[in-house]
């Protein structure tokens, strides 16, 4: 008898679970492990200073979309000032592995997981790339190929095709995040120059020792744009203007790279703008920028593509205002 | 003679670098280090392997070692499938579904991911065949999983239900057990290695007429290198029946692949 009724409370339980599932919006979980090779952690085990500032960037995103939306991207110090300080002290910290980012931001990835797991699958990527340029593998680019085959083979792989990224930042809500924080955008900013950067020098040094030496003085400019963000910049850096030679043996992955990248600032400037002062709009138009313009998915009818013939963005950066005095020093 | 051998269990347990972590750093498994998991599964195409040993400090009867392997593989979409077995020393004197060789297969099915409306879920299904000593009949269980997090809190609950086979003499012929726990990144925001949990469970007894096991756990976890994780933990089943754990501790790793 008693089997009996746990039995109908385990049906209730799920029941309840049911129609609750079915009033708010499911979404699965589709986590997918990274794609297996030998070559796995290489940078983690040959480069260790180059993968702990990758460690360090990867807390920065999570921080800052959990800060903007705890705050309502109201409070300019909270931001500028406690979440990028928090974000400098943990780069400091000198992690050795990547940090948990659903520690990092729990509400964020309650509001919009498949914009994360979109970023998860380009963040593997990205590490994949780099294992495979540090690695003593011979046939590098065959293993590229290989990656970025399973790469594409998610449903959350963002295109390989050319977007044009001046018109992904004419959103009515463009701009707003670099606008309203423009310390923390730079920062930002330079997490992706650092990101994009060490593909050519890594690919031209020939040992291990000599990318160990290459990469120093990536590093320090870095820490320069850390200590100084570089606020007089206007665009993100682009993966054809510091690893020139790898955006052209590689340009699908360079156009992953530079679409993720825009993809960061198009939700960071979702979650700054008051034009969207809900969480629910935030989630939905993060959602619809994602699926309709980013995934690959949408290729077909995404009117963001530069088609062939199309002005493209070579050139275009370091991007200055008139007037301003720098760029991208050391690269 | 049974508290020096407690004291070496809980020595050795000091003496190991505290460790543990799932392969994922966010999942937590059943036993690693202890009995909750969460609603998510591990990552489509990874494999892991867990291995624990568990001290358990009867408070009538010998003490028990408990070897825990287990193999975890993401095999499909938000789906992981397991094979595992407990053995034990002292294995005749082991009453109720968990024998000592019984060869488990299990499937956890995570329903979805957590939003900001709606926990994370999951269902498991696992069947025991009796391949251990002194064990008759394929017994199932089925459990019921959500993990809901506040902050950086994360908070769980496990209910499940057991049916045995073939059960024998006195022994239930299904039983139910519930398990809360919590958990929290230890060391946030500078360090994402360590995540500590705390339990607190009740069961029905293995035989009819006893009072349910109930009591509670802690753990920690710790990340060791990218593909290791090094769990320990300790806890107590504080009313029960007579052979109840007064005592037990753990210490297990998990390597991911």
């Amino acid at each position: 008898m008693r089997t009996r009724q746990l039995l109908a409370l385990f049906g209730v339980t799920i029941l309840i679970a049911g129609v609750t599932g079915a009033c708010a919006p499911v979404e699965q979980r589709d986590k997918r492990f990274y794609y297996r090779a030998l070559w796995n952690f290489a940078l983690r085990e040959n480069l260790q200073e180059l993968d702990i500032e990758f460690n360090g960037v990867d807390f920065g995103h999570s921080n800052l979309y959990e800060n903007l939306l705890l705050t309502g991207a109201k409070d300019v110090p909270a931001i500028e000032d406690r979440a990028r300080k928090e974000t400098l002290r943990f780069i400091d910290s000198r992690p050795v592995l990547n940090p948990n980012e659903e520690a990092i931001a729990p509400t964020y990835m309650k509001l919009a997981w498949k914009a994360q797991n979109t970023f998860d699958e380009a963040h593997a990527l990205h590490r994949a790339t780099y294992d495979i340029y540090v690695s003593d593998l011979v046939e590098k680019e065959d293993a590229i190929r290989k990656v970025v085959a399973f790469y594409r083979n998610s449903k959350y792989s963002i295109t390989s095709k050319p977007l044009d990224h001046m018109r992904l930042d004419n959103f009515p809500y463009s701009k707003s995040f670099r606008r309203k924080f423009p310390l923390f955008n730079a920062t930002i900013w330079a997490y992706h120059y650092l990101q994009v950067v060490v593909y050519d020098t890594l690919a031209a040094a020939p040992n291990l020792q000599s990318k160990q030496k290459a990469v120093e003085p990536i590093l320090r400019t870095y820490h320069g744009y850390l200590d100084k963000p570089p606020v007089e910049w206007t665009f993100m850096p682009m993966t054809e203007e510091l690893s020139p030679k790898f955006a052209a043996e590689y340009p699908e992955v360079a156009n992953i790279f530079n679409n993720l990248h825009m993809m960061h600032d198009n939700i960071s400037d979702i979650l700054t703008t008051d034009l969207l002062p809900t969480w629910e709009e935030k989630r939905e138009e993060i959602y619809r920028v994602t699926q309709a313009y980013y995934w690959a998915s949408a290729d077909v009818t995404n009117p963001f593509i530069i088609r062939d013939g199309e002005p493209t963005h070579t050139g275009s950066t370091p991007a200055i205002e008139p007037g301003a005095t720098g760029g991208h020093s050391g690269h | 003679m049974k508290r020096s051998t407690a004291r070496i269990a809980i020595l050795l347990l000091l003496m190991v670098p505290t460790v543990a972590w799932a392969l994922d750093h966010d999942n937590l498994d059943p036993n690693r280090p202890i009995a909750i998991e969460d609603a998510y599964v591990v990552p489509k195409g990874e494999i892991g392997v867990e291995g624990g040993i568990l001290f358990s400090d009867r408070k009538q009867g010998k003490s028990r070692f408990v070897f825990q392997p287990q193999l975890i593989i993401g095999a499909f979409d938000n789906t992981q499938l397991e094979l595992s077995s407990d053995v034990q020393t002292d294995p005749r004197s082991v009453v109720g579904d968990d024998k000592s060789g019984n060869l488990t297969i299990g499937a956890l099915y995570n329903l979805n991911t957590e939003t900001l409306s709606l926990p994370a879920f999951a269902a498991r299904v696992q069947l025991g065949f009796p391949t251990g000593v002194n064990a008759k009949g394929v017994d199932t269980a089925l459990t019921g999983v959500m993990t809901r997090s506040f902050g950086q809190w994360r908070t769980h609950v496990n209910v499940g239900y057991t049916f045995l086979g073939s059960p024998q003499g006195l022994e239930r012929s299904g039983a139910y057990r519930v398990v809360a726990a919590v958990s929290y990144p230890l060391g946030y925001p500078t360090s994402f290695r360590d995540t500590i949990i705390a339990n607190a469970f009740t069961r029905q007894s293995d035989l009819v007429g006893q009072r349910n096991p109930t009591g509670i756990g802690i753990g920690l976890r710790h990340q060791v290198s990218s593909r290791v994780v090094v769990d320990v933990g300790i806890g107590s089943e504080l009313i029960g029946p007579a052979d109840r754990s007064v005592f037990f501790s753990t210490i297990g790793l998990s390597v991911g692949f």
